[in-house]
């Protein structure tokens, strides 16, 4: 379950996230929408600590990002928007690294790592030095890494970035199934069909405020309003 | 031309913007750097000043040896700038981003290899020419040259030396690289260490160090014209040389023949040069071609089946975490070829150095001889730690680079992400350190019939002296640490770096100055067969404790706060 209070971003004087409060329960699927520079990568960025929030507070599973980050990272996945790995490292030097930072045992490392592998179909390249591969593959060795542990939240900046269709597919049918396994998911994306597709919830954001949140039912009624498109929705609201 | 200077322009807009941001915080940095560097240039200044009086007016070793010793220095600091352009020169000539997208423009490569040559020349060097400068500066106070003519002695002489060395650099490189893609990288490299290690043990066989500094034990007295004898003809064909000499042939008011050896080095620079451009205009987009062969023939499977050494699928007796952080630092340490290879070079120098000292015989009985003698050694000990901390150390957390995010956003305690880096730093550092400090105290302990405290004092000071360089270089590495910058060397040469070498630097100058005082009593008191106080180590001491802890403390707060910052 995440949490967002009141939170608020700022740099200086340019106010980034501004004031944003939402809840995802447990088992659902949360798409982030918004135009470039409104405000996403910094909200996620918030929920995964990688930036500290000026104001406001945000909980994972009920525990705080800042007073209790360990607790709090502990339940999350992260997939960036950028797919940056340690270059040095193989595919899958890189996911025993990631299994060590959360603590598991080698042996389940090494069963997920197999999993995984043949799931993502990431065999070919996966013992090749991270630093010969292509976007896509670097992005593919990244959602592998979210799930080498088992998260109960999964915050993902632009997943499908890089990825050629048929990888597009495995990622998005496996997103459905974590879902369906009880797991939160908070996506931020700009491609309007995937979050049509996949999203229980949908979030705009615009200039640093958060000002649609509703249901796939509330935006379909609310699609009707305008030409029956989502893109007209997302024009009309982030216009 | 007009493209080149088309090019140069925005290049230089953009550093201006970057560098000159309109900001509060880049403001504060700006006048810390400000008060740093010019702090650091008065203590330059007054440093090479002190030294040049003491050991003309107190050893009395002569002009001639005094500006000897000053050209291996000078040579040592040439293979050091031309080792340093080589591995940076790599990454900007063939690795960089840039120079892939000027290629697909009508540019012609020679000038995509000059603007890259200078741009990493000028980034590299500023610094040093500053502290050439301040140095400079207090060598001519000393015999009165007049500030204009050390300028002059700066822009067209020491410039063009480390020019010149710059040059031979980007030849080797491009060299390295076409006969890399041929026979493999790792073999040239190899080659090519061989080949440096031959040059430099081969001009310590013939400047012989050593030997001129037994004469100076031997005789003691000014011994200028004797000197001239023992010097191997070959080194008049060295640019260290030519430099040495212009400084000697000024200090004893011979301006023409000092215009000669400039004249010599300036002419056989531009020379180089035009050779450089030369290969430049047929060999640098072929060579950047071949770049691309050997990082496919390097493009092998790591690891398969077969399990190795340090293999994440073996177990430890680390913590989980403990163990991951150790092996990523492992791997990306031994697999970055510019990493290893520089620490080799660096370990082979110390290795030349310590083998060197540690087989010098001082009989001489003179206190000041020794206590210069030893402090030199002494400094030139705290130098190198200074320089493998700078070099290895600060760059550590810059060099998680963008994938930084894994650890941030998992549940990893960062202060186990600082230890990390922290004891390895100091565990090589202080390998290093003692090694230099057994080797260079070796030669007193025998001078003071095996009596061992000068061995304690150096092996004690060597770990408290690595404890403090490391936590300096990786806090304030934290502190300006650049996450874009992939380039070891990038780093250790930024802005943010040079303070921390100054500020290692001042706080070595500080060590070197308490240690005068008890160490010529301890000479005195042997020579002269007076009991030794050893209450007068007692505040000395004290004061070098307080400020090694102070500084530790202060960095090591400022490294882990660091990370906490916004990503």
């Amino acid at each position: 379950m995440i949490e967002l209070r009141n939170v608020t971003k700022k740099f200086g004087s340019f106010t980034a996230v501004d004031n944003i409060s939402l809840s995802i329960p447990e088992g659902e699927f949360f798409g982030f929408l918004g135009p470039n520079g409104a405000g996403k990568t910094t909200t996620i960025k918030m929920m995964t600590g990688l930036f500290a929030p000026t104001s406001g507070q945000i909980t994972i599973n009920n525990f705080d990002v800042v007073q209790q980050p360990l607790d709090a990272k502990r339940c999350i996945s992260y997939i960036p928007d950028q797919p940056f790995l340690y270059d040095k490292l193989t595919g899958r030097e890189f996911l025993y690294f990631i299994g060590g930072l959360y603590k598991m045992e080698k042996k389940a490392i090494a069963r997920s790592i197999e999993e995984l592998i043949d799931h993502l179909e990431i065999g070919d390249w996966v013992d090749k030095r991270t630093e010969d591969y292509s976007q896509g593959m670097k992005q593919r060795v990244t959602i592998a890494a979210a799930f080498v542990h088992e998260p109960k939240v999964l915050i993902i900046d632009e997943p499908m970035i890089g990825l050629d269709p048929r990888s597009a597919k495995i990622v998005r049918e496996t997103l459905r199934r974590k879902v369906n396994g009880g797991v939160s998911i908070f996506m931020s994306t700009h491609s309007l069909p995937i979050a049509e597709e996949l999203c229980d919830r949908i979030g705009f954001i615009k200039d640093a405020r958060l000002v649609f949140i509703g249901s796939q039912t509330e935006l379909q009624t609310y699609k009707q309003k305008y030409d029956g498109k989502f893109e007209s929705v997302f024009l009309e609201l982030t216009k | 031309m007009g493209t080149f200077f088309h090019i140069l322009k925005y290049k230089f807009i953009a550093f201006v913007k970057s560098t000159f941001e309109p900001r509060f915080v880049t403001a504060v940095r700006g006048i810390g750097s400000l008060l740093v560097f010019g702090g650091f240039a008065a203590v330059a200044y007054f440093f090479s000043l002190g030294l040049t009086r003491f050991v003309l007016d107190e050893t009395r070793i002569g002009l001639f040896l005094y500006h000897r010793f000053i050209s291996m220095l000078l040579f040592v600091f040439f293979m050091s700038v031309n080792l340093g352009n080589i591995i940076v020169s790599y990454a900007t000539l063939y690795k960089s981003s840039e120079v892939g997208y000027l290629f697909t423009k009508p540019v012609s490569y020679t000038q995509i290899f000059a603007l890259k040559f200078l741009d990493n020349f000028l980034y590299s060097s500023t610094t040093l020419f500053l502290v050439a400068l301040m140095v400079l500066l207090g060598y001519g106070t000393y015999f009165g040259h007049p500030w204009y003519l050390l300028l002059g002695v700066l822009v067209f002489v020491l410039v063009p030396f480390m020019f010149l060395s710059a040059c031979i650099a980007v030849l080797v490189l491009m060299s390295v690289v076409k006969i890399a893609s041929k026979w493999g990288f790792r073999k040239v490299m190899a080659g090519l260490a061989a080949l440096y290690f031959g040059i430099v043990a081969l001009f310590f066989q013939f400047s012989n160090p050593i030997r001129q500094v037994q004469e100076v034990n031997a005789h003691g007295v000014n011994v200028d014209a004797y000197f001239k004898g023992l010097e191997s003809g070959i080194l008049s064909y060295l640019p260290n040389t030519w430099v040495s000499d212009v400084l000697y042939f000024l200090a004893k008011g011979e301006s023409h023949l000092a215009l000669i050896s400039a004249v010599q080095l300036l002419a056989f620079t531009l020379a180089v040069f035009m050779v450089v451009l030369f290969v430049a205009d047929r060999f640098y987009f072929r060579s950047w071609l071949a770049t691309f062969e050997f990082q496919a023939r390097s493009n092998t499977v790591e690891s398969g089946k077969r399990i190795k050494l340090f293999d994440f699928r073996k177990s430890s007796f680390l913590s989980p975490q403990m163990e991951s952080l150790m092996k990523k630092e492992y791997f990306q340490f031994f697999r970055e070829a510019s990493q290893w290879i520089h620490l080799a070079v660096m370990v082979v120098l110390v290795g030349v150095f310590a083998i060197s000292v540690g087989n010098l015989n001082p009989t001489l009985r003179v206190t000041e001889i020794q206590t210069l003698t030893y402090l030199v050694l002494y400094a030139f000990g705290g130098f190198l730690s200074c320089s493998l901390a700078l070099r290895f150390v600060f760059p550590a957390i810059s060099l998680e680079g963008r994938a930084f995010w894994t650890q941030l956003s998992a549940p990893v305690d960062l202060r186990k992400v600082y230890v990390v880096k922290f004891v390895i730093g100091f565990l090589v550092i202080l390998l290093l350190a003692v090694l230099v400090a057994i080797f260079s105290n070796e030669p007193f302990v025998r001078l003071t019939e095996r009596r061992p405290v000068l061995m304690y004092f150096g092996i004690f000071s060597a770990f408290w002296v690595s404890i403090t360089l490391v936590a300096l270089n990786l806090g304030l590495g934290g502190y300006f640490a650049n996450y874009q910058e992939k380039n070891p060397i990038r780093v250790a040469s930024s802005q943010g770096a040079t303070l921390t070498f100054l500020v290692s630097l001042v706080y070595l100058f500080v060590l070197v100055s308490v240690v005068i005082v008890p160490l010529s009593h301890y000479f005195q008191s042997l020579f002269l067969f007076l009991p030794f106080d050893m209450r007068s180590i007692v505040v000395p001491g004290t004061l070098v404790g307080v400020l090694s802890a102070a500084l530790t403390g202060f960095a090591l707060v400022v490294g882990l706060r660091s990370l906490t910052r916004d990503f």
